[in-house]
């Protein structure tokens, strides 16, 4: 087991939330290798080959958005950006930037553990590779071939646009998307500042494939920073 | 300038009396082959009349000997000469002229005193117009801009208003020429003025080639500043009168300026004393409210970590709990105390976006689902509810504070129930609860800071902060809204608050129709 345990790159600056990253990693049977500054970080994120990189924005030697965009020139490793309460702002755009999720301090550990599980089977099948027939999470079903999708066992009609959405949020299943990615990948380029649609056609998906469109447990509201497609 | 002097001599009404005199004249030659020479006299006197009527005392003693001499020279024989032939013609004259000066003065004086009485009424009416308009506005500015109006009525010209601000006394280096005042001139006269106060520039014995008047604003304390008159052209006269209703405007500004500074000054105090005892009151709240979760913390992982051996794995199982709600209570805690701090000081960024209503009330739902088990919600949205413009991460607090606040002061069990609905631009939404609601009264103490109502303790040691509704209020005024406390007895509570329907442009989204 240990020959194949994934390794998590942390670089996080206070030494408490790194113990506290590094004992629950290892003891889910992770290996972790540390670094409490950008520069340590970006070396190691270059010489150790990490299969996925938790990274802090609020480092005391480099912005953690210019340490996404280093990483981003020379790696796909999965980036896990965690923040604190009230920078949304910079959250969306290490998003924007490159980096896969994040976390908002403060959090638990089963939601550390179910980021890092995301972010590495991304990585295994990164998107647009080889998809998967058929998408199935909750009481939804989604027939990628035929374009059918079903809402237990019920098929549910969607508009063209609607579809659209779905099948975005499907490929990045799992994982945050920002609304200006969503935008982009559905509406194109131009309309990456027209939110609205984009909330619009959410709200539409929601009452069709929700049980309680007000309290959705599939298509979740990321607050100020986008939507996540849950898978269970 | 010429012209100036000649209106200040009241050239004008000597001509006038001369004209008038003249065309008596006229019209006794034209009459004279049907008139006896005493019935032109007549004629005279009422000319006399008329210029005392028309003019002042001056114009009028012109016209009562301009009339003697022009009777004397056209109509008393040898006409068209001064001589008198008829020395009884010398008694006509002498009866004449106490005739007509005394008919002249009197009817000067009574036009005089009609006038006074006019201008007296015209000051006194100025005046009341002013402390009404005073007595409606409470902010300096607007009474600035009231007794800006209302001299520039009384004057017929522009007027400013200079307050010294500070208290400081105004010497000639704090009143720079560019900006404040347009001349040199005017500075002096602004200058002298204060100093000495009493009106300068313009129209007045001191600083006269100034091209404004300048009036001191003096108040029971001493000089407050100056009011400038500037008249609409130079050439015209600034009646003696009316500079008098001027400086009595001023005067009457000075106090009102006096008292609103005062009250302001006040105003300051009472804030200074009730935000000391906010300050009082944040720090014990803080040292309770802090210390009593950090305590739990404390004890509860020492004992994990000295007696993990002896404890059971229920007991150990406990303690992780106890740290891990502790913890949380003192992120909702801090999280307040930062928001109220947003809130107070402006630092609350509102980013607004078209969206659903919908989104920010399903996040709070989602969020609050563990504490919200032990009560119903229901969701009563109208079903075309338009886009809202709103900050989603702040109006998703919102619904969380008050959701919280709601399964916090009332039973288990019972329901709470949001609607929303579109109304007069803007959406109006409504959390309302089934508990004992607020004691009445107190619908507006509630959003008070640190106010706590008692017997809140439905849902467990929640221990609110005290903020949460001040936060509340904060954000939905932050969005141009209002929100309020709404009840009737024994009906719980209704916080409501409105969104306005105002922001940025919206591209409308297209429709389209399901695929088959």
């Amino acid at each position: 087991m240990a020959a194949t345990a994934p390794l998590v790159l942390l670089i996080e600056d206070e030494p408490q939330m790194r113990r506290f990253l590094r004992t629950t990693l290892r003891a889910h049977d992770y290996q972790v290798v540390e670094a409490a500054s950008a520069r340590e970080g970006l070396a190691q994120a270059a010489g150790r080959n990490p299969e996925v990189i938790l990274l802090d924005l609020g480092l005391p030697d480099l912005d953690g958005l210019e340490v996404t965009r280093e990483i981003r020139r020379f790696a796909r490793t999965p980036i896990i950006v965690i923040s604190a309460r009230g920078q949304e702002h910079d959250k969306v755009t290490a998003l924007d930037l490159g980096a896969d999720d994040y976390l908002t301090k403060p959090f638990g550990a089963p939601e550390l553990l179910a980021r890092i599980r995301v972010a590495l089977r991304h990585s295994t099948f990164p998107p647009g590779t080889a998809p998967q027939p058929v998408f199935q999470a909750g009481e939804l079903r989604v027939d990628l071939v035929r374009r059918q999708v079903f809402r237990a066992d019920e098929e549910a009609h969607l508009t063209p646009t609607e579809y659209k959405l779905l099948a975005a949020l499907i490929r990045h299943a799992g994982r945050v998307i920002t609304h200006r990615q969503l935008l982009q990948e559905v509406w194109g380029a131009n309309y990456a500042d027209q939110s609205h649609y984009l909330r619009v056609y959410m709200a539409q998906l929601r009452h069709k494939l929700e049980r309680d469109p007000t309290r959705p447990r599939l298509l979740t509201t990321e607050p100020g920073v986008g939507y996540r497609l849950r898978e269970g | 300038m010429v012209t100036a002097v000649l209106n200040r001599l009241r050239i004008n009404e000597y001509a006038s009396s001369v004209g008038i005199i003249a065309t008596a004249t006229v019209v006794g030659l034209l009459l004279s082959p049907h008139l006896q020479v005493i019935d032109v006299a007549m004629l005279y006197l009422l000319a006399v009349v008329v210029v005392g009527y028309l003019h002042r005392r001056g114009p009028a003693l012109l016209a009562s000997l301009l009339s003697i001499a022009a009777f004397d020279f056209a109509f008393v024989p040898p006409r068209y000469t001064f001589n008198v032939h008829d020395t009884a013609y010398y008694l006509t004259f002498g009866v004449m002229l106490a005739v007509a000066l005394s008919m002249g003065q009197l009817t000067a004086r009574i036009r005089e005193q009609a006038q006074d009485a006019g201008e007296r009424e015209g000051r006194a009416r100025a005046l009341y117009a002013l402390s009404r308009d005073l007595s409606e506005v409470g902010d300096l500015q607007d009474q600035i801009q009231v007794v800006t109006r209302q001299i520039s009525d009384a004057a017929h010209g522009e007027v400013q208003v200079f307050l010294d601000g500070s208290n400081r006394k105004l010497r000639a280096d704090d009143w720079p020429v560019e900006g404040l005042f347009e001349s040199l001139a005017v500075r002096i006269a602004a200058i002298w003025a204060y100093k000495n106060g009493e009106s300068a520039g313009w129209g007045t014995r001191h600083c006269a080639e100034a091209e404004a008047l300048v009036v001191p604003l003096k108040g029971a304390s001493g000089i407050i500043g100056v009011v400038t008159v500037h008249p609409r052209s130079l050439d015209d006269v600034l009646a003696e009168p009316e500079r008098e209703t001027v400086e009595a405007l001023a005067g009457q500004a000075a106090a009102a300026f006096e008292r609103t500074s005062l009250s302001q000054a006040h105003e300051q105090a009472r804030i200074e004393v009730e935000s000391e005892r906010l300050r009082t009151a944040l720090l014990s709240s803080l040292s309770h409210d802090l210390r009593t979760p950090l305590g739990s913390i404390e004890g509860a992982a020492s004992s994990l970590l000295q007696e993990s051996s002896g404890l059971s794995p229920e007991a150990q199982q406990e303690m992780a709990e106890t740290i891990l709600e502790e913890s949380r209570r003192m992120t909702r805690l801090v999280t307040n105390l930062l928001d109220m701090v947003r809130v107070e000081t402006g630092a609350l960024a509102v980013h607004k976006e078209w969206q659903p209503l919908e989104e920010a009330l399903g996040v709070a739902l989602l969020r609050l689902e563990e504490r919200l088990l032990a009560h119903a919600v229901d969701i009563r949205l109208a079903p075309a509810l338009p886009l809202v413009p709103i900050d989603e991460l702040l109006i998703e607090q919102v619904f969380i504070n008050l959701l919280e606040n709601a399964a916090k002061h009332t039973p288990r069990g019972t329901p709470i129930a949001v609607s929303a609905w579109a109304e007069n631009g803007s959406v109006m939404v409504e959390v309302v609860d089934r508990g004992p609601g607020i004691p009445l009264g107190e619908e507006e103490t509630v959003f008070r800071k640190f106010h706590r109502t008692a017997g809140a303790d439905h849902a467990g040691p929640a221990g609110g902060s005290g903020l949460g509704l001040t936060i509340c209020r904060g954000i939905i005024a932050a969005h141009g809204g209002r929100m309020w406390l709404e009840q009737s007895a024994g009906q719980g509570a209704c916080f409501r608050f409105t969104l306005p329907l105002q922001g940025p442009p919206l591209r409308a989204v297209p429709t389209e129709a399901v695929e088959d």
